[in-house]
């Protein structure tokens, strides 16, 4: 199998900012005693301030290859350089402390509190008191866990969840510019890890850290990711692409098979419902005849139901989207609700469009077309 | 005389022994503890992962080998022990100091040992992801972690030497073994049955004190995050 990656970083001779911030060249981790490598010859650029996700299969070396880059595990051969210091060249406990590292069992120490749990890179830096404290109230807030009820509890007294926010919030604290994550969400149930991903981005936009996470879920990669590598068996990478390609253009056999059937519609999921063109609204009190689907709101705004819509017999069952949702989203919608049509309201619940199952396939179609 | 009568007019011997009993055994567990909690530091790779597996080898071997040691040594009946260690320390203090160490090492050290490497994995691989050194591991993560578990083998320990500390009265060692001894010696005669059950007893309120100075140690000492 050839190497079949490309670098979103590209070569050296670039301006500071735009080289990658995580190079990793022909890097090979062969364990004593085992005659095949984990990782064989990965090459790997990560861009400043993007998601990569190491995605595969059990066994493939993702794991290893990010415990490499903070020298929890030593590379057998090649070279990893970090922001372009080489990373085997300096002391791995100061390199550490530069490094954000969430893990899935989360390791919250359970002796201390979750501000003392946040405090800890901080304090082994040496940083002040107050700097501190400050800190951990600003990560707290930033995780979404009030810093008044949960700086003084302890990591057994908080959920699945909030302790993977502590988690997260410990490895954010000294402001590193990379974070690693192994399978972070994980062992978390679906429902929370949804808004554990939701509420993950949007950190992200706030604090752009450049971040390689580990996960064996294909779903949450392409959720996640500006860029995936998928790791094929033998610990080498079988395609290095945005998650677009990746879904539409699989370089191999058996990217093919990983990415599996459902390609199409996992795809759905890279489509902001506020990239399309969504069809106006009517509100109930101006139902005067139209193109347009007519709905029946409330006081605030909120729908109640469909009045009519355009090219369906009565008025079908309503369903309800957010509009920062993807296209997979509001399909999933109609189809809960058997419906074909679904409307698409903003923060405040409030309807600001519709998307009709035949609009959407045609826009579909569109896009296909100008791929 | 009856038992009361005879702790009224030997208050202050009793006292004496009861003390010297204390205090004999407070210093042995004392070393003891230090010897064992130290040795188990050294001896813990405090790895979630061995990074190499010949350093982890030698340092499991050493650990069994300790263990299996200061086992023996406990199995070593304690009469025979003090007496093999009289050329060494003569008659007295020292003697029973030793004897006494000797015994409280094994079930520390066992306890140490199992505390300190039950330390959930995923709690040590964060500690050295974060940067932590291994001795920062060890004494910010693991000892705390491990300290309860480490506590309630220094407590089988006081136990064990206090019952073995009424012994060590045949070498001259101080305490409460001497009024037993006496009394044994005198079988038959006035206040002999007195001085063996005041003795006995005596041994008892010792054992209740430290287990009362111990519950007071763990409030202090063990985070409040692990209580259970």
């Amino acid at each position: 199998m050839s190497r079949a990656t490309t670098n979103p970083g590209g070569s050296a001779d670039r301006p500071p900012d735009q080289q990658p911030m995580i190079v990793l060249e022909g890097v090979s981790k062969t364990y004593p005693g085992h005659l095949t490598p984990a990782v064989a010859e990965v090459d790997l650029a990560v861009a400043r301030g993007s998601i990569v996700m190491l995605v595969g299969p059990s066994g493939c070396g993702k794991t290893t290859t990010l415990k490499m880059m903070n020298r929890l595990i030593e590379p057998t051969t090649g070279r990893i350089l970090l922001d372009g210091e080489d990373v085997t060249k300096v002391n791995a406990d100061q390199l550490r402390r530069r490094i954000g590292y969430v893990i899935q069992q989360v390791g919250l120490f359970p002796h201390f509190t979750v501000g003392q749990n946040i405090g800890v890179v901080p304090r082994m830096l040496g940083w002040e008191r107050r700097r501190i404290r400050q800190r951990i109230d600003e990560l707290l807030e930033l995780v979404g866990l009030p810093p008044g009820e949960f700086r003084d509890r302890y990591p057994r007294q908080l959920s699945g969840g909030q302790q993977q926010r502590v988690g997260v919030a410990r490895a954010l604290a000294a402001d590193p510019p990379v974070m690693l994550m192994d399978e972070p969400f994980g062992a978390i149930d679906p429902i929370t890890r949804e808004r554990l991903h939701d509420q993950f981005l949007e950190i992200q936009r706030t604090v752009r850290k450049t971040i390689c996470f580990v996960t064996h879920d294909l779903q949450e990669a392409i959720k996640l990711g500006d860029h995936i590598a998928i790791f094929a068996a033998g610990g080498r990478i079988a395609q290095y692409d945005t998650p677009e390609m990746i879904l539409s253009r699989p370089a191999n056999d058996f990217v093919r098979e990983f990415v599996g059937s459902g390609a199409a519609v996992r795809r759905l999921h890279l489509i902001a419902l506020s990239t399309l063109a969504l069809d106006k609204i009517a509100t109930g009190s101006s139902a005067t005849a139209g193109a347009h689907p007519v709905i029946e709101v409330d006081g605030s705004g909120r729908p109640v139901a469909w009045i009519r819509v355009p090219g369906v017999d009565g008025s079908p069952a309503l369903a309800t989207v957010p509009l920062s949702g993807s296209v997979y989203d509001a399909v999933d919608a109609m189809l809960d609700a058997h419906s074909s049509a679904v409307a698409v309201v903003d923060g405040d619940g409030r309807a600001v469009g519709a998307l009709r199952w035949e609009a959407l396939v045609g826009e579909l179609q569109m896009r296909g077309r100008h791929r | 005389m009856d038992l009361i009568s005879y702790l009224r007019e030997n208050a202050g011997t009793v006292l004496l022994y009861g003390e010297q009993h204390l205090l004999v055994v407070f210093f042995a567990i004392a070393l003891g503890s230090t010897i064992s909690i130290g040795f188990a530091l050294l001896v813990t790779p405090g790895e979630a992962a061995p990074q190499r597996w010949s350093l982890d080898w030698i340092l499991g071997a050493i650990r069994d080998g300790a263990l299996l040691v200061t086992a023996a040594a406990l199995t070593v009946p304690s009469l025979a022990l003090l007496v093999l260690l009289l050329p060494l320390f003569g008659l007295g203090a020292a003697t029973t100091v030793t004897a006494l160490t000797i015994y409280s090492l094994y079930s520390v050290l066992r306890n140490s040992v199992a505390g300190l490497s039950s330390v959930d994995a995923g709690v040590l691989e964060s500690a050295k992801g974060l940067g932590m050194g291994r001795l920062r591991r060890l004494i910010r993560v693991q000892l705390p972690l491990a300290w309860p578990v480490i506590l309630n083998g220094i407590r089988v320990a006081t136990l064990i030497d206090v019952a073995i500390a009424a012994v060590a009265a045949l070498v001259r060692g101080p305490g409460l073994g001497q009024l037993v001894l006496t009394g044994l010696s005198r079988y038959g005669a006035a206040n002999a049955f007195n001085q063996v059950l005041v003795g006995t007893l005596g041994c008892l309120v010792v054992a209740a004190v430290f287990e009362i100075f111990y519950a007071i140690v763990e409030r202090l000492t063990v985070p409040r995050g692990i209580r259970v």
